[in-house]
């Protein structure tokens, strides 16, 4: 038998993999057909840009969700991150290096607080994260008053959203590099590899003598890195607008994770899929922005679109197995 | 036949949520004078009424370890519609209202046969379905409509005896609803279809089916919460049901239900419901900012739950 | 039978006049209206008490930074006040439900005086009767004027007033001619609605003008600028933005700019939120109609004088001032964040900073 010819098994497994890419590809189609302003690289990039800070938080939760586990505080930790980063920068240059890398222990901080307690307890990280958010959310509110208070050192926006060749926001750039550390920690880390096994069969790996409890308290602190750099890259694009930035945001992640082919149960998945799954996303939101359609069919449609690109994910990959 | 492995899990054992609303309503009987009196204990009965109805329906679908984001905008849709309907016919009441908990239910079904039939994960569709009903909401109206009938708000501020009519409504139905599940051939399958889906399939439950009646049900009771909601706002404000579907899954986990199914009960799920609001209430007592409130509210659910933590670990 | 056909025939008709829904709150003969009724005289004999004063304050809502200042304004104003004893505060975060329940609590923690924000005024109308029937004058602080039987008077602001102001300012500035874009508030709240009314209202004068259309960016800066990136892709050519929310006109101020857009287009006037006005004063156009934080203070005035059985009208207009661009040195405080507001604020009632 040639040993080239791809077997069924083969092709189900890859068609599997690459659902998310088929998904992407569809909606991207569907993009061009209503705009063309989907080919033009500029506005491309700015949608990139737009979904920065989701998109760099979602690479984070992609981990804890591999890990079979859930973060819905990383919308909390996110506008904390803005504000504690103005706050800290106090429009001083001088003050930078120390704001993002204090803003990155506190976002450390809260992930790790996640971690511990799941690793040592056996609480639903549903409930658990969905409480220190709102928590967290009380802590950021008590931090600022209410209003939010910092002021962003000159030349941190600026820098993020230059344009290189005039086209390249930086910012798009450091999501994309975001990604790029996400895809190496999962593929080529220790670490990354006890996630998915941790992910697929607790009980195995700890026979296995994986730590499970260190690898989900990383997972978590990650989560929670990442999410604090998601407030920044927040914080860049738009300034200091209010103490809820981040809210919500939560959900747009988890969609985002979710299309992209890292399910609820663990072990499988990963950061590539994520990515096409935020992209996903965001093009979603802006075929019905850019078509005109009046506000509220807006939200409808989006739900559609979510709904249809899952069940096309789904279908796909029930025909895999 | 492996029966055996189907015994349910009632909730017994389960019951720490009831420990710790005791020992915090202890404590505020001890030390809050504003509490003891009967109008705040009023109050709470009344103001967990709406959270209550909804938490009950929700109860259902997580037994089946699964999970209802939509309930929040069913019962927010039947708020705007219930209160536009009955500002033209105040007289129908009691038709609108069962309209209403139909196309909860109907919702429902829609939801509940997505899951199925397009294999779809229910927290990706439920959440893309509150997005649909809330874009439905807001092509309706963007403002207040309507006003509920009277009888509706006497259902959702009256009392009887110093007792709310809408506390009442609550615990009828969460002790119904108790019975239909450890009593009936439907509630022992739920039970049995989430715990353990494979010995459920052996043993010929229809677990498809079971899905969309929990969704069904999941609906009907959002509609029920939405209509007492109404009762309670007297118009059909759009936003109403914002954030409530949260609420009622931390109700329902409060309650010491598994997230992955097949344990968990009703009357724990109440228990849950009120110990929300009783924080709720003990911090406005307390005279606590507003941002601390909030902050505490997190601290003390997590608190909950690790207290309230299942002796097994979760599938 | 015939109900059945009534019934139909209803839903028929409510569905076919959603198409064209149009203004049904707000618009001019509203607004006119609305003025006359504020001047009414409120009898106060039934409210009037001795002191000490306890003030309950049901917010709508406190994460924002004007009510924050508005709050401020409140607590300045009773601190000048001895007879004023204890200022009791609840947040319903947005939730309208539960400022019904907050004022329930708030009737029962003996307050003498209740001001209020509401998140929705409809859905708190029946509790505020149960206040005034309960002996307690309501005061609304910075929303529209309130006419129901249980709010006894409003520290009010028009929104609708303050829309016509801003689009007034923009029609001059763009010269009557001209396609302009609207960036709304929160779709479904009052000021979203009477200043998209306000709007529409003035666009009737200048037929050159048109709207190309209204968007809702929620309040939110990064939600307008996502939201005007957008509107930049779909139209070639956009020479004005109606924005009177300022936090919000910096977000879209922000996307022209980087659209390399900015030279072709008006902005017209925002608010006096501090990160707009350190904008107006870096560019040198648009200006502020105001949206007076001390709203909170009038409200605490108007209380005061109903306490004492003293004469009031049904609603004081907090009025908005226009700021030409050129004069905005006097207000912005480029050393203050830019989620703050101009105000006359003394130092120790400031926000933190």
């Amino acid at each position: 038998m040639n040993a080239l010819v791809p077997t069924r098994d083969g092709v189900r497994r890859f068609l599997s993999a690459y659902a998310i890419v088929a998904v992407l590809a569809a909606v991207f189609l569907l993009a061009v057909l209503i705009s063309d302003a989907f080919l033009q690289p500029k506005y491309l990039f700015n949608v990139i840009r737009q979904i920065a800070p989701v998109g760099i938080a979602a690479v984070g939760v992609t981990f804890v969700m591999i890990l079979g586990g859930v973060d819905l505080s990383i919308g909390a930790i996110i506008s904390l991150s803005a504000v504690v980063s103005a706050v800290l920068m106090n429009g001083e240059a001088a003050n930078l290096p120390m704001a993002i890398g204090v803003t990155c222990l506190v976002g450390m901080a809260a992930g790790a607080f996640n971690g511990i307690v799941l690793a040592f307890s056996r609480v639903s990280p549903f409930i658990l994260t969905l409480a220190t958010g709102i928590a967290i959310l009380g802590i950021t509110q008590i931090f600022s008053g209410g209003t939010a208070r910092g002021i962003v050192s000159p030349g941190f926006r600026e820098f993020f959203n230059y344009r290189i060749e005039g086209i390249v926001p930086v910012l798009s750039l450091a999501f994309l590099a975001a990604v790029l550390v996400g895809v190496l920690i999962q593929k080529r880390t220790l670490f990354g590899q006890y996630v998915f096994l941790t992910g697929s069969n607790r009980r195995a790996a700890i026979l296995s003598g994986i730590p499970v409890r260190g690898v989900t308290i990383m997972a978590y602190t990650l989560s929670g890195l990442f999410g604090a750099l998601g407030g920044l890259a927040l914080l860049a694009r738009s300034g200091v607008s209010s103490t809820m930035s981040g809210q919500g945001l939560e959900f747009q992640i988890l969609a985002a994770i979710v299309l992209g082919g890292t399910t609820f149960e663990g072990g499988r998945g990963g950061v590539v899929g994520t990515l096409a799954g935020v992209l996903v996303l965001v093009i979603a939101f802006n075929i019905v922005n850019i078509s005109g359609l009046p506000y509220h069919l807006q939200m409808v449609v989006m739900g559609l679109i979510i709904i249809a690109a899952s069940a096309m994910y789904g279908q796909i990959n029930a025909r895999s197995q | 036949m492996a029966v055996g492995t189907l015994r349910p899990r009632l909730g017994a054992g389960q019951s720490g949520i009831w420990l710790i609303l005791a020992a915090g309503f202890g404590f505020a009987l001890l030390f809050l004078p504003d509490f003891r009196t009967f109008e705040n204990l009023a109050n709470i009965l009344r103001q967990s009424a709406v959270l209550g109805l909804i938490a009950i329906g929700q109860t259902f679908v997580i037994l089946l370890g699964m999970i209802d984001l939509s309930v929040g905008m069913i019962a927010g849709l039947v708020v705007v519609l219930s209160c536009w309907l009955l500002d033209i016919y105040p007289a129908l009441t009691l038709p609108v209202a069962a309209a209403m908990i139909m196309l909860g239910m109907a919702i429902g079904v829609v939801n509940g046969s997505l899951v199925r039939w397009l294999k779809l994960h229910p927290l990706i569709l439920t959440f893309g379905m509150l997005s649909v009903l809330q874009g439905l909401i807001f092509t309706f109206t963007d403002r207040s409509v309507g006003r509920a009938s009277d009888a509706l708000q006497q259902l959702a501020n009256g009392e009887l005896f110093g007792v709310p009519l809408s506390a009442i409504l609550l615990l009828l139905l969460v002790l119904l609803t108790q019975a239909i599940l450890s009593r009936t051939h439907f509630g022992f399958h739920l039970l049995a279809a989430g715990g353990n889906p494979d010995s459920a399939r052996k043993a010929g439950i229809n677990a498809g089916g079971l899905q969309v009646t929990a969704f069904a049900i999941a609906g009907g009771f959002a509609a029920a919460g939405g209509l007492v909601l109404a009762g309670r706002l007297g118009t059909g404000y759009p936003l109403a049901g914002t954030g409530l579907e949260l609420d009622s899954i931390v109700a329902v986990v409060l309650g010491g239900a598994a997230l992955g199914g097949g344990r968990g009960s009703i009357v724990n799920t109440l228990a849950g419901v009120l110990a929300l609001t009783l924080v709720s209430n003990l911090l406005n007592l307390f005279g606590v900012s507003a941002f601390v409130q909030m902050f505490a509210k997190g601290a003390i659910v997590v608190v909950a739950i690790l207290a309230n933590q299942p002796r097994r670990a979760a599938r | 039978m015939k109900l059945t056909k009534r019934l139909l025939m209803t839903t028929a008709a409510a569905f076919a006049a959603l198409g064209l829904a149009g203004p049904a709150v707000a618009d001019k003969e509203t607004e006119e209206r609305q003025t006359a009724a504020a001047k009414e005289a409120v009898d106060t004999s039934k409210f009037a008490k001795e002191g000490p004063y306890t003030i309950g304050v049901s917010a709508g809502y406190l994460a924002n930074s004007w009510v924050v200042f508005a709050l401020q304004h409140i607590y300045w104003e009773a601190s000048e006040h001895d007879e004023i004893e204890e200022v009791i505060v609840t947040d319903a975060a947005f939730n309208p439900t539960k400022q019904i329940s907050d004022i329930e609590d708030l009737i029962r923690q003996d307050i003498d005086l209740l001001i209020y924000w509401p998140v929705d005024d409809a859905a708190i109308a029946s509790v505020l009767e149960r206040t005034v029937e309960a002996g307690i004058p309501t005061v609304q602080a910075g929303g529209g004027f309130t006419d129901n039987a249980g709010t006894v008077s409003n520290a009010y602001i028009s929104q609708w007033r303050l829309g016509e102001m801003v689009a007034r300012n923009l029609m001059k500035d763009l010269g009557g001619e001209g396609q302009i874009i609207a960036m709304l508030p929160i779709a479904g709240t009052t000021a979203a609605v009477d200043q998209l009314d306000a709007l529409e209202t003035v666009l009737e004068e200048y037929p050159d003008v048109e709207l190309l259309s209204a968007e809702y960016g929620d309040w939110n800066r990064a939600k307008a600028k996502q939201i005007t990136e957008n509107l930049l892709q779909r139209f070639p050519q956009i020479d004005g933005v109606f924005s009177p929310a300022g936090q919000m006109s910096i977000g879209v101020a922000e996307a022209f700019e980087e659209a390399g857009r900015l030279e072709e287009v008006t902005m017209s006037p925002g608010d006096e939120y501090n990160g707009w006005l350190k904008w107006v004063a870096d560019n040198g156009q648009g200006g502020a109609v105001t949206f007076p934080t001390r709203a909170g203070q009038e409200a605490v005035k108007i209380g005061l004088s109903i306490l004492k059985g003293e004469e009031v009208t049904r609603g004081t207009a907090v009025e908005s001032e226009y700021i030409a661009p050129e004069d905005i040195g006097e207000y912005v405080d480029q050393d203050a964040p830019d989620d703050w507001w101009s105000s006359e604020l003394p130092e120790e009632f400031l926000p933190k900073q």
